[in-house]
């Protein structure tokens, strides 16, 4: 399919439940992003869940959400950009599949032409990293760097959903991506490479059982302090909710203190493309991001 | 052969009891499901699986209890502690979608009325708002404050529509009148 130039630059925009949640700096700083990098984000109307909370308990009616939301996408004649990977793997993962397998996707049409819809398999559904890489491109980006953050040694937590299914996501070899390594670099920060870099949050059951999060962010704290990095990047609010705000929960049984700050990622290349922090909403992490300001004041 | 070195030497006049093989055709129809017998026993799943030190029952053996019509899978802490991170279908080297297969199965523990709230509570909200976690005022407030744009609303006719043509909505009210 080709594309027009504004028709890149411009996206539907799926926010999801669980920013708005908890995780409003990932919102702010995503949008102060995107305007900068000329991104037009178009609010969907009268979307609903991505359909991920409720595959466990009904996947024929999480299937008919993320195909419901596709549609109003494709009554907007644009693609879709997510910024949580949950929903990225929800609604691509749902696109994939009633784009592939018409057994699927005339039962999931016969549901919605009750109300009066029909998924048509038209646009497209990227994760909010993938549209920095593959709609803008590295080379754009690294002209836009105004500040690189040569004092940083940062680490990346990849996260699930943003990768897998690779059939369907087909995005990176899950086993063995690069994008955030390369997003990491960009910044001009040196990419602290860890033991359990791919490593699952866990936040997927912290409602059936909170011990598995929080002993995947003890391990993941641990792995991030052992490669000395100052921060940790994600590109999820799901996986930024478990890493940022139970760090003390997770260490306290075992005598640890990680005080680790998690950025979402479009702050840390805010930063690096010189947007002030007050803009980015740093102040709104739990785990304080203040020494790693401190080590880039004064860069240029 | 001059010497036998065991009782058991053939499988010939042998049945191998089958728990309950309508429960094995029932997950055979689930996505992923036609492929459990090419499941090899090789471990490669489990060896991937972050919940590994946090279950009792693996999820290769998981496999290999559904080819044995073994409903308890449904009752075992593997498939409620699966954070569905799909590293075992990722690996499979059968190509089995084992997380799908996870997810069917826990599908099918609803509609017989076990499976964590967690889930229910989800769909509950979903059922309410649209949405599985709701924003609430003060946080809609913060973001009025700060100039975000307004959420959207979803469209409650039509995601109750879905939840009744898709099952949702008569399992909610069992799992009530229960
Ligand atoms: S990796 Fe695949 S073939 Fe191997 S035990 Fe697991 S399900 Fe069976
Ligand atoms: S999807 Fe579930 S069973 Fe498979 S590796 Fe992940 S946690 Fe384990």
């Amino acid at each position: 399919m080709t594309k027009n130039r504004t028709r890149e630059k411009r996206f539907a925009f799926f926010l999801g439940c669980v920013t708005p949640f908890r995780e409003v700096s990932y919102e702010t700083a995503s949008r102060r992003v995107c305007e900068e990098l000329g991104i037009e984000l178009v609010d969907m109307d009268g979307v609903n869940c991505c359909g991920l909370p409720i595959e466990a308990i009904n996947r024929d009616m999480a299937l008919s959400m993320a195909a419901r939301n596709i549609v109003i996408a494709e009554e907007m004649g644009l693609d879709i950009v997510t910024i949580c990977s949950g929903c990225a793997g929800a609604l691509t993962k749902t696109n994939g599949i009633m784009k592939e397998n018409s057994e699927v996707r005339n039962q999931i049409n016969k549901y919605l032409k009750k109300i009066g819809r029909e998924f048509k398999g038209t646009i497209e559904v990227k994760h909010f990293a993938r549209v920095l890489l593959e709609d803008i491109g590295i080379e754009k980006l690294r002209k836009l760097i105004k500040h690189p953050l040569t004092a940083l040694r940062i680490a990346g937590h990849y996260g699930c959903h943003v990768l897998k299914p690779a059939a369907h996501m087909k995005f990176e070899n899950p086993e063995d991506p690069t994008f955030l390594h390369e997003l990491i670099e960009l910044t001009g920060a040196t990419d602290a490479r860890y033991e359990g870099e791919k490593d699952c949050c866990g936040g997927m059951v912290v409602g059936v059982d909170t011990d598995i999060p929080l002993s995947q962010v003890r391990k993941k704290m641990n792995h991030v302090k052992e490669a000395g990095a100052q921060a940790l990047v994600t590109i999820c609010p799901s996986c930024h909710l478990m890493l940022d705000s139970n760090q003390e929960r997770a260490g306290k049984p075992f005598d640890e203190t990680y005080n680790m700050p998690v950025l979402h990622y479009p702050q840390l290349l805010g930063l690096a493309m010189g947007i002030p922090p007050e803009e980015l909403a740093l102040d709104e992490l739990k785990v304080k991001a203040d020494e790693v300001l401190l080590a880039i004041k004064g860069l240029s | 052969m001059t010497k036998s070195w065991g009782t058991f030497t053939s499988f010939k006049g042998t049945t191998i009891e089958i728990a309950a093989p309508d429960f094995t055709e029932v997950v055979k129809k689930l996505t992923g499901g036609k492929d459990l017998t090419a499941c090899f026993q090789c471990t490669k799943c489990t060896a991937g699986c972050p919940v590994t030190e946090k279950v009792s029952i693996q999820v290769h053996e998981i496999m290999r209890m559904l080819l044995l019509g073994m409903k308890e899978v449904l009752e075992t802490d593997m498939i409620w502690r699966c954070t569905s991170c799909y590293t075992c279908q990722e690996r499979c080297p059968q190509g089995i979608d084992v997380t799908d297969i996870l997810i069917g199965l826990k599908n099918l523990a609803y509609e017989d009325g076990i499976g964590p709230d967690a889930y229910r509570e989800n769909a509950k909200s979903v059922l309410e708002s649209g949405f599985a976690y709701q924003t609430s005022g003060f946080r809609r407030k913060k973001r009025d404050a700060k100039g975000l744009p307004a959420l959207p609303e979803a469209n409650m006719a039509e995601v109750e529509k879905l939840a009744e043509l898709t099952g949702l909505k008569a399992l909610l009210e069992e799992d009530e009148a229960k």
